[in-house]
């Protein structure tokens, strides 16, 4: 009944400040819009950089020196690396295996056929757990005696800097840029619903002399900016939908062979679920908007 | 939420066939004092309904609104409270529904202690106290019935029991069959009986009316404050702030007179009584 009633209220001063309803409307289309694309944007690149992070690893040389023993006692620290989940694994690469490498790689592996002997050293080919675990590892095992003393080990640890910051630039970047994007779609619907505060002010006047709750007053305002918030999320949505299907669907399967062929695994988060973030976000937009808007009101 | 819980029918209209020649009916008086109702923020009890103890109400800076008034008003009680303009009337109206806080001293209504009244309680007092305004304070899209209304599904009435008391109130104050008039088809007389029989229809325990008839003409003026007087003798506590010197001479009741925010008065009779003694408290 008090709820039939609130949602009265609230359509009365939607049909009654009509342009001021629309202006909400569109001011909540807008973020939501933005957020929209925003978001599958900002996962997308977050994801090509943690499957680019994913492949950095670490190669330890093996010296030809080394005795069985050292190996052995080499791969225990691994082990024992791998227990403690600094890394996620790793694989033993002999000369012989190494030496089949090169060949495949080669254009003419016939020059291999001249050396008198093989010299390529021997490796364990480490991929840490995570990206940063790569320095603990080299801290770990860069004293062993069986390491080769020419090529040790060896890392992109460029690329691999390079990429953690640019990954936790991207982060946080992104992070940061959906907060402005959420506080200033707020702030917006919250200016929005002020004019429809200022055109009912009289009304809320009213309300308090004669003992309404300030929950009382509340409600068919919020009930009025939820309204409004899921109004312009569902248009952007649709718009949103458009795009993707009209632009970036498109150009995605253009671009997908090459896409693959860079074995690219980045994702992006689903329409649907995208559809119910947006949806959500528009209703939180308007009660949060007309909630702080009110709060002034509502003071003494 | 606080419902009142009502057996008996929301108003009792009395056919008085005696003096009143604009309106024919009166309340029956509730039974007194008041059953407690639930919500209600009034502690039982037989003290003053209004008590202002040394009350200094200071506006930014020095500008004193209210500069130490103490005063007692009896439940039942028909008062008016005059002076000047910026003699604190306002001040002390405001006070009283806790619109404002005072400076220092209390105010005490029904045994409460406004100054110790947490926020979420506000409402509550309001609820108790029915207010009427100078300038009617209607909502301008609602007709009379639903402004009235209004007032009953704020405080969380069922449907059935705005149908039963809305149409009886406003009879009650002389607007039968204007129930569906907007506030602009009807005259400033009409549309501050609207508010009356909203500020009644909770039925408060204290009405105030903040310069009930600053906008009417003074026959129209003469209706309202007989009808407030009619709402006072079922029991229920009368506050009327004024500068109408005519009304409050003709209908010789106690009088508070503020000016710079003392009272320099407080005597039964009219607006002037003694005017040279300003300086006298009875």
């Amino acid at each position: 009944m008090r709820i039939g009633m609130f949602f009265r209220e609230a359509l009365r001063s939607i049909r009654a400040n009509a342009a001021i309803s629309v202006a909400a409307t569109v001011t909540a289309l807008i973020a939501v819009f933005i957020l929209g694309a925003f978001i599958p944007s900002f996962m997308y690149v977050r994801s090509a950089v943690d499957a680019q992070k994913a492949k950095v690893d670490v190669d330890v040389y093996i010296s030809d020196n080394a005795s069985i023993a050292q190996v052995n006692e080499l791969k225990g620290r691994l082990d024992t690396l791998k227990t403690d989940g600094t890394i996620s694994g790793f694989t033993y690469v002999s000369k012989d295996d190494a030496l089949k490498i090169m060949r495949d790689r080669l254009r003419d592996p016939s020059v291999l056929d001249q050396l008198p002997s093989n010299p390529l050293p021997a490796k364990f080919n480490v991929q840490p757990a995570e990206a940063e675990n790569a320095n603990a590892v080299v801290a770990a095992i860069k004293d062993d005696p069986a390491l080769d003393p020419t090529e040790g080990i060896v890392y992109p640890q460029t690329t691999a800097d390079r990429l953690l910051t640019a990954a936790k630039f991207v982060q946080w970047a992104g992070f940061a840029l959906i907060g402005i994007l959420l506080v200033a779609a707020i702030l917006l619907i919250g200016n929005t619903i002020r004019l429809s505060i200022f055109a009912r002010r009289r009304e809320v006047e009213v309300m308090r002399l004669v003992g309404a709750t300030n929950w009382f007053i509340r409600w068919p305002f919020m009930i009025e900016g939820v309204i409004c918030g899921l109004a312009g999320a569902v248009v952007a949505v649709a718009m949103l939908w458009g795009i993707k299907v009209g632009v970036v669907d498109a150009w995605a399967s253009g671009a997908d062979t090459a896409l693959t062929k860079t074995g690219s695994t980045a994702t992006t988060i689903g329409f649907p679920l995208l559809t119910l973030v947006l949806v959500g976000a528009g209703a939180v937009l308007g009660a949060v908007g007309s909630g702080i808007t009110l709060r002034r009101f509502l003071r003494i | 939420m606080a419902r009142i819980e009502q057996e008996k029918p929301a108003f009792t209209l009395v056919e008085v066939p005696e003096d009143h020649s604009m309106d024919a009916m009166v309340l029956a008086p509730p039974p007194q004092p008041a059953r407690r109702r639930k919500g209600d923020i009034f502690r039982p009890g037989n003290g003053p309904l209004v008590q202002f103890q040394g009350v200094i109400k200071k506006y930014d800076g020095e500008h004193r609104g209210l500069d130490g008034v103490s005063v007692n008003i009896n439940t039942g009680e028909f008062v008016f409270l005059v002076g000047p303009s910026g003699s604190g009337k306002s001040t002390f109206i405001r006070l009283c529904i806790r619109e404002l806080r005072p400076t220092s001293g209390s105010v005490i209504i029904g045994g409460r202690d406004l100054g110790e009244l947490r926020r979420s309680k506000v409402p509550y007092l309001r609820r108790a106290i029915g207010c009427v305004f100078q300038d009617f304070r209607l909502l301008p899209d609602r007709t009379a019935a639903e402004n009235v209304a209004y007032a009953l599904q704020v405080t969380g009435h069922s449907r059935q029991e705005v149908r039963r008391s809305v149409p009886a109130i406003l009879s009650l104050v002389g607007l039968e069959g204007k129930e569906d008039r907007l506030p602009r088809e009807m005259s400033g007389g009409e549309q501050q009986r609207v508010s009356i029989a909203r500020a009644l229809v909770n039925q408060p325990r204290l009405l105030i009316a903040d310069e009930p008839t600053g906008n009417l003409d003074p026959e129209t003026s003469l209706g309202i404050m007989d009808l407030l007087l009619r709402i006072n003798r079922t029991g229920t506590t009368v506050l009327v702030a004024t500068h109408d010197q005519h009304t409050v001479d003709r209908m010789q009741m106690r009088v508070i007179r503020l000016d710079q925010g003392r009272i320099v008065r407080d005597a039964e009779g009219g607006y002037h009584e003694d005017p040279g003694d300003t300086g006298e408290i009875a």
